[in-house]
């Protein structure tokens, strides 16, 4: 296996991971002042829709009492969060390219659909009450030095044990 | 020798790994159970697993982006 494959198909060892994503993240929030989350692009994308459909989201007691986070002159569509979302989709598209793996995936059974709309539903409601996913609430939390991040990620433990107990007795 | 098939595809972690702990619980030493995959962690989560857990096993890329794993239960 030459160089090139190595560094394209193979994937990098956890610690070199870590400490691109260390030094990414140190730029990012030295660069934007923000912090990188991605569960929150989606919301913006939901309100966003629900807004254009003529629901007022604005009204709601969740947006009333924490907000949204937009910054200033930023839209539901537009935004810091946004455009980070896209290209985190862009560069896995191009790294999988760049390995050759490149597949349209298909949706295996009823039970699969199912199974992922439940999850993303149960996922997606979490991480509104705890403001962010393992991105945004802990992995932006804790080299903040942010308190809530370690709560979080030690939950997130317990979560993907019982999880992973669930998945193993009832559903494979 | 008895050969145990295991259809991953469109699946993604930790599915493929978990079904195929499940499957070689059931199986007999010797037995060869194949797997097939098209999520790039499985070459890695279930090769590191395998190897871990003292199994023989071996990979090939089908085409792109689609594997077959072979695993033979070792103990």
């Amino acid at each position: 296996m030459d160089f090139k494959d190595r560094l394209l198909k193979k994937p990098w060892p956890y610690w070199m991971g870590g400490i691109i994503l260390g030094f990414l993240n140190i730029f990012l929030l030295f660069g934007t002042g923000a912090a990188w989350k991605i569960t929150t692009s989606f919301l913006y994308l939901g309100i966003g829709f629900l807004n254009k459909l003529g629901i007022n989201t604005g009204s709601w007691y969740y947006f009333k009492t924490y907000g949204t986070g937009l910054g200033e002159g930023e839209t539901y569509f537009n935004n810091g969060l946004m455009i980070m979302a896209i290209a985190m989709i862009l560069g896995s598209l191009i790294s999988v390219l760049l390995a050759s793996e490149f597949r349209f995936k298909k949706i295996k059974d009823r039970k699969q659909l199912i199974f992922a709309l439940l999850g993303g539903i149960i996922m997606g409601y979490g991480t509104r009450l705890s403001f962010g996913c393992n991105i945004g609430a802990y992995f932006s939390a804790i080299p903040s030095l942010s308190l809530h991040g370690w709560v979080f990620g030690i939950f997130m433990f317990v979560g993907a044990w019982i999880g992973s107990k669930i998945l193993f007795r009832y559903m494979l | 020798m008895a050969k145990h098939e295991l259809d991953c595809m469109f699946e993604a972690c930790p599915i493929p790994l978990l079904k195929a702990l499940k499957k070689l619980n059931t199986m007999e030493i010797g037995e060869i159970l194949i797997m097939r995959t098209d999520h790039n962690c499985s070459i890695v989560n279930v090769v590191e697993w395998a190897k871990k857990q003292g199994h023989y096993i071996d990979y090939i890329e089908l085409g792109e982006g689609q594997w077959e794993i072979y695993i033979e239960k070792a103990k």
